[in-house]
């Protein structure tokens, strides 16, 4: 369990990010078509997955174009937006907006990557959402960076997961 | 168990539609503001509930749309827009459209009206989703009528749906 903020106020998930240097959990999810995806068919691409409660809020939408900006520059690499938001919400919001380099995933099923990666807010009125986080995972799939986002209202930090990236 | 269709191949949902006479199954449902709220918060008040897959497709915007227009004339009548949508998106249509007459309510927090009124799509693409229907549910808490839209990118019958309360 994560003890995390929203707006001032404390909040809890129903667990920990995966720890730095272990094999990232599986995990199916919903691509915009409505199509399946997992963790295995990513092999061989280093990832950075923003995470977020909703696409329909201003903080979640900021991230998802900052992303998108620094996206196209990154080699062998894919950024995964993942929340709890239908496919057809989170298509409205990158057609209306023209995000192609990154690529929304939806948790909306079953919440089981949120179980998995530890990130289901258990408490306060986001109870069921996906707390606000940054994963990194090299091209094997390994964890190379983590960051939860202590208020859930605040930015992720856009350059340490970048930065994260250049070391490897 | 029902069967319908999408684009006209056969689809499942999970179970049926409560049975009209009988007393309404209770649920837990998310406003836009976050908040929880039961069906015994709308004790002595007719229910619409207006169910369906997400309110960012066509169809199911135009069902809140075609509600919204009628919500105003009705007495002693609420009309509840259900789906599995975020709140926030729930919230951002209904502030974009202006549409003040009908609630929309969210089940995407614990699935339980989904569940209990036998909503929620299996075995498909759309599975985790609720299907099209309409349950009308008098003011003591009866339901009045049900209908399961056969195919899941049609309306539902609007007419029928309000005729229900006279």
């Amino acid at each position: 369990m994560a003890n995390i903020t929203l707006g001032g106020n404390p909040i809890t998930t129903i667990g920990e990010l995966p720890a730095i240097g272990t094999k990232a959990p599986d995990f199916t999810l919903v691509k915009g078509d409505l199509s399946k995806a997992s963790l295995a068919e990513f092999k061989g691409s280093r990832l950075v997955m923003n995470i977020f409660p909703s696409i329909d809020t201003g903080t979640c939408a900021t991230s998802v174009r900052k992303f998108n900006e620094k996206a196209a520059s990154l080699e062998n690499t894919k950024v995964l937006c993942i929340s709890r938001d239908t496919p057809f919400a989170m298509n409205r919001f990158c057609g209306a907006e023209g995000l192609a380099d990154v690529m929304t995933l939806s948790d909306h099923k079953d919440g089981s990557f949120g179980r998995s990666y530890g990130l289901i807010i258990t408490s306060g009125p986001l109870e069921g959402f996906l707390s606000r986080s940054v994963i990194v995972l090299d091209a094997e799939g390994n964890i190379t960076y983590t960051e939860q986002v202590p208020d859930i209202k605040d930015e992720p930090d856009y350059e340490a997961a970048l930065n994260s990236l250049e070391n490897n | 168990m029902a069967d319908i269709t999408l684009f006209g191949d056969p689809i499942r949902t999970w179970g049926e539609l409560p049975e009209i006479g009988t007393t309404a199954p209770g649920f837990t449902l998310v406003t836009n503001d976050l908040e929880t709220v039961s069906l015994s918060d709308f004790k002595g008040v007719n229910l619409i509930i207006n169910i369906f897959p997400s309110i960012d497709t066509s169809t199911c915007a135009l069902s809140v749309r075609r509600f919204n227009e009628k919500g105003a004339d009705l007495e002693n009548t609420k009309i509840l827009c259900v789906s599995r949508d975020l709140p926030f998106a729930q919230g951002r249509f209904c502030a974009a459209e202006g549409l003040e007459n009908v609630v929309t309510l969210s089940d995407y927090r614990n699935d339980n009206f989904g569940e209990n009124y036998g909503v929620m799509i299996n075995g498909s693409k759309l599975s985790g989703l609720h299907s099209r229907a309409i349950v009308v549910i008098d003011e003591n808490g009866i339901v009045k009528y049900t209908e399961q839209v056969a195919e899941l990118k049609d309306e539902p019958d609007y007419d029928k749906a309000l005729a229900a309360l006279n």
